[in-house]
Parts: C-alpha cells; structure tokens; sequence
C-alpha cells in the first residue's frame, strides 16, 4: 500500500516538472504534436465524408427514371436562362475591363476555386467551425475564405495535409467590415462573430451601425461584404439584419444581430477562394495566434 | 504488454469518433458530446499507471487536436485523474462506483475544457452560465451512458492484450 502511495506522489512530482515543461517549450513542439494527432484522424474523418457521399449516391441511384427525367428538364431550362445572363455578364465584363484600363484602377485580387466537400461539424460556445476535406496538398492556404454560391460561410483559419478547418461568420474569432442595404452612403460597420449562449441558431453581431440609419421597410437588410481588407471579395452576401438595431450604450451608434443567409450546418459543399497571390491579411494569419 | 496502451485507445477511437458525429449532428445547439473522461474508467481498474497515463494524454490530444483550446490542458487534466484513479483503484470497484465515477470525471474534465477554450477566446463570455449548465449536463448523461458500452469495448481488447482483470474486492 505504502509502495503504491509512494509511486502516485511520484508521479504526481513528475506530472507537475512535465506541465512546467510543456509550459517552456518553444510553440513549435506543440503545434507538431497538434498536428501529429489531426493527421492520425484525417483518415477517419475522410472516411465518414465518402461513406455519407456513398449514402446519398445510393438513395439518389434509387429515385424512379420519371423523376430523374422531370429533374433534367428542369436543369435543361435553368441552363438556357443562365447561357442568356452569361453572354451578358461577357459585355459588361469586357466593358469593366476596358473602363479598368483607361482609369488605370487596381485590379482587385483574383482567386482560384477549390470546390471541398463538409466532412464534420463542430460548435459550442467558444467556436464554431466545419472540417473540410481539402488541405495543403490541394493548395488551400491559411485565412482563404469561403463561400457557397454567393453566401459569404466563413475563412479557413487552420490547414492540414488533406483536411482545413473553417471558422464560420457566427464563430466568436470571425471579423470581417461590411455594407448595409439601404445605406446610399455605403459606411462601414463591423460584423464579429460572438460566443453562442443559447440553444437556438447562432447569429453574428452588426457593430458601428450608423446611428441615422434606418432599416428597409418590408424585408430584412441583406449585409453585404466590403472588399476592403484584401480577405474577402466585394458583394458577397454575410446575412440579414435580425429584426431592428438597438443603440450602444455610448449612443453614437447602434448594434444589431446578423443572421446567416444559409443555415450553415447543413452545407454539403463548399468553395474556398484561394488568392492567386498571397494577400498580406493571410501572411499574418500564418503567425502562432491561429490553430 | 508495453503497447496495451496504445492498442487500447485505438479501440476506443471509435467512440470517439462516433462523440464527434453526434456533436456534428447537435452542431446547430452548439453543444459537444464529449466522452474522453468516460473513456479512461475502465483502463484506470485494470492498466499499469504509466501506461493509464499515456493512454490518458492520448485520450485528451485527440480531443484538443481540432479544437481552440490551449494546448494540453484537457491532455494534462486527464492525466492527472488518470494517476489518482490508477493510485485509487477500490474507489471504482464495483460498477455502480464506476457509473459514478465516469459522470464526475466526464463533467470535471468538460468543465475544464469549457473553461481553457473561455481564456483563449476573445469574445466576452456574457450569459453563458447556462449554456455551460446545458454543456455540463449532456457531459454527465453521456458519461452515464456511455459507460457500459465503452467499457465492454475497452474490457474486451485488454482480454485480448493479456491485461490482468481488475480486482472486485476493496
């Protein structure tokens, strides 16, 4: 008994040199032992990814050849109405390129696509995040946003060999400046993730909101991105305005909620828009801060 | 056997793995299922203490591996209940004591990682004592739970491995 006694307070002495040592060791050792066990679960995480696109390519494989026929119809139509826009959408693209040259404006950072499915969900007060099966090997980089369609989902804070991990608009780490609808001044306010205290759909909040400023009556505001800062592309949309805007405490401006567009939980796939030149916003995120 | 240890929490990663695809399922809450101090029961009766330890360490840095908590407090929390466990081995003799025993260490350590992930973050922590309230609860029925199944898994890979059975009496 005595031995046994002995052989805890032993290692309970050796457990606090170890915790005084873990405390001094350089962050590089830490963040390889992180990394070691990300990548022994990446497989797992692959492998639940794939096993629940083999589920929803079983039941899709099952629908009747009718529904299958009336669903290429429709995408026959969608795609018609969508050629139309895009022979416009070259016109005024040309037209842009051309006033871009006579007023030698700077041309804004171009990105490249890289389309990843959702492996897993992960949120609680302090974060919310999703794990996408891309990583370093597919050229995603620290600090890339993403997006779904035109819907701004969040930016990637952590990259890994075949997985990265992307912190939501709603996540408590995420800011961004943005535009409201409704503003013909265009100012700027601030949109910063905050720590979900309830059960219900996590929301982002709207800071620095002109104190003249007045919802749209009938529809919500929609938020839209700025452009400014180099992270995100302008017009993405980041939400809508939850119901009215209330003053700070200070008066000279007011706050509001932001609601997603999307539920973001549910998303299957996203892009990631890796900037075709490094942006100085992403070497800064490549510092010890971001995990 | 020197790798028991290992060997064993590769059997329980499962579980592991099945908490976060229940957590991904309850994402939109915003609540964890979090199983890593219900999984240290059953190896704390029956493993070495350096191999309950290491074993432990794994348990907490697979956990911490893909969330913003600072690195190593769950890892070291775990290890600490793993010594005190492995040291005190009557107090989990039987399985009401170990349902016991899984709820309050599957709570504690929630509590301190709920806690470490607060430091870390930069948002104000305004009204979130009922969320952690929420956190803490759904900690403790899991670990409840979860214990049984967890176990016969962890008690059947240490048969395999030639692990000594734990003693029934005090």
């Amino acid at each position: 008994m005595d031995q046994n006694r002995q052989g805890a307070r032993a290692s309970y002495v050796a457990l606090a040199v170890f915790v005084a040592g873990w405390i001094l060791l350089p962050s590089a050792v830490r963040r390889l032992n992180r990394e070691a066990f990300v990548e022994f679960q990446a497989p797992a995480l692959h492998l639940v990814g794939k096993s629940r696109d083999l589920a929803t390519f079983w039941e899709k494989k099952s629908r009747s050849s009718e529904e299958l026929v009336a669903a290429g119809r429709d995408l026959a139509r969608i795609n018609a109405a969508l050629e139309i826009k895009l022979k416009g959408m070259e016109d005024i693209r040309r037209e842009n390129t051309r006033l871009r040259e006579v007023t030698r404006y700077n041309v804004p950072a171009d990105y490249l696509s890289v389309v990843a499915r959702v492996a897993t969900r992960d949120s609680s007060s302090w974060w919310q995040r999703i794990v996408i099966r891309k990583g370093r090997n597919d050229g995603i980089r620290p600090g890339a946003p993403v997006v779904f369609g035109d819907t701004v989902v969040g930016r990637v804070t952590a990259v890994h060999l075949t997985t990265s991990e992307v912190d939501l608009v709603t996540s408590p780490g995420f800011r961004c400046t943005a535009y409201l609808e409704g503003d013909d001044q265009n100012r700027i306010v601030l949109i910063n993730g905050v720590a979900a205290n309830s059960l219900g759909t996590a929301k982002a909040r709207v800071s620095v909101i002109p104190y003249d400023y007045l919802l749209p009556a009938g529809t919500p505001a929609r938020v839209t991105t700025t452009g400014m800062g180099g992270v995100f592309p302008s017009g993405l949309t980041l939400g809508y305005l939850d119901g009215g805007a209330y003053a700070t405490q200070v008066g000279n401006f007011k706050e509001s909620l932001l609601v997603p567009s999307r539920d973001l939980y549910n998303l299957q796939e996203v892009s990631v828009l890796v900037p075709i030149i490094q942006t100085p916003g992403e070497a800064l995120m490549q510092g010890d801060q971001f995990q | 056997m020197g790798w028991a240890w290992l060997i064993l929490l590769l059997a329980t990663y499962p579980w592991l793995l099945g908490a976060d695809l229940a957590s991904d399922t309850l994402a939109s809450s915003s609540l964890v299922v979090f199983v890593s101090g219900t999984c240290l029961i059953a190896p704390s009766r029956r493993l070495k203490r350096w191999q309950c330890v290491l074993f432990a360490a794994g348990l907490g840095f697979l956990f911490e591996a893909r969330r913003p908590i600072p690195d190593g407090t769950l890892a070291l929390t775990l290890v600490a209940v793993a010594i005190f466990l492995s040291s005190n081995r009557p107090l989990l003799r039987s399985t009401p004591r170990m349902l016991q025993g899984a709820a309050i260490v599957n709570v504690a350590a929630c509590l301190v990682w709920y806690l470490a992930a607060a430091f870390a973050a930069d948002a104000p922590a305004v009204g979130a004592a009922g969320h952690l309230f929420g956190q803490l609860l759904l900690a403790g029925i899991v670990g409840t739970l979860g214990l049984v199944p967890v176990a016969l898994t962890q008690n059947a890979a240490m048969d395999r491995l030639g692990v000594p059975p734990a003693s029934e009496q005090p």
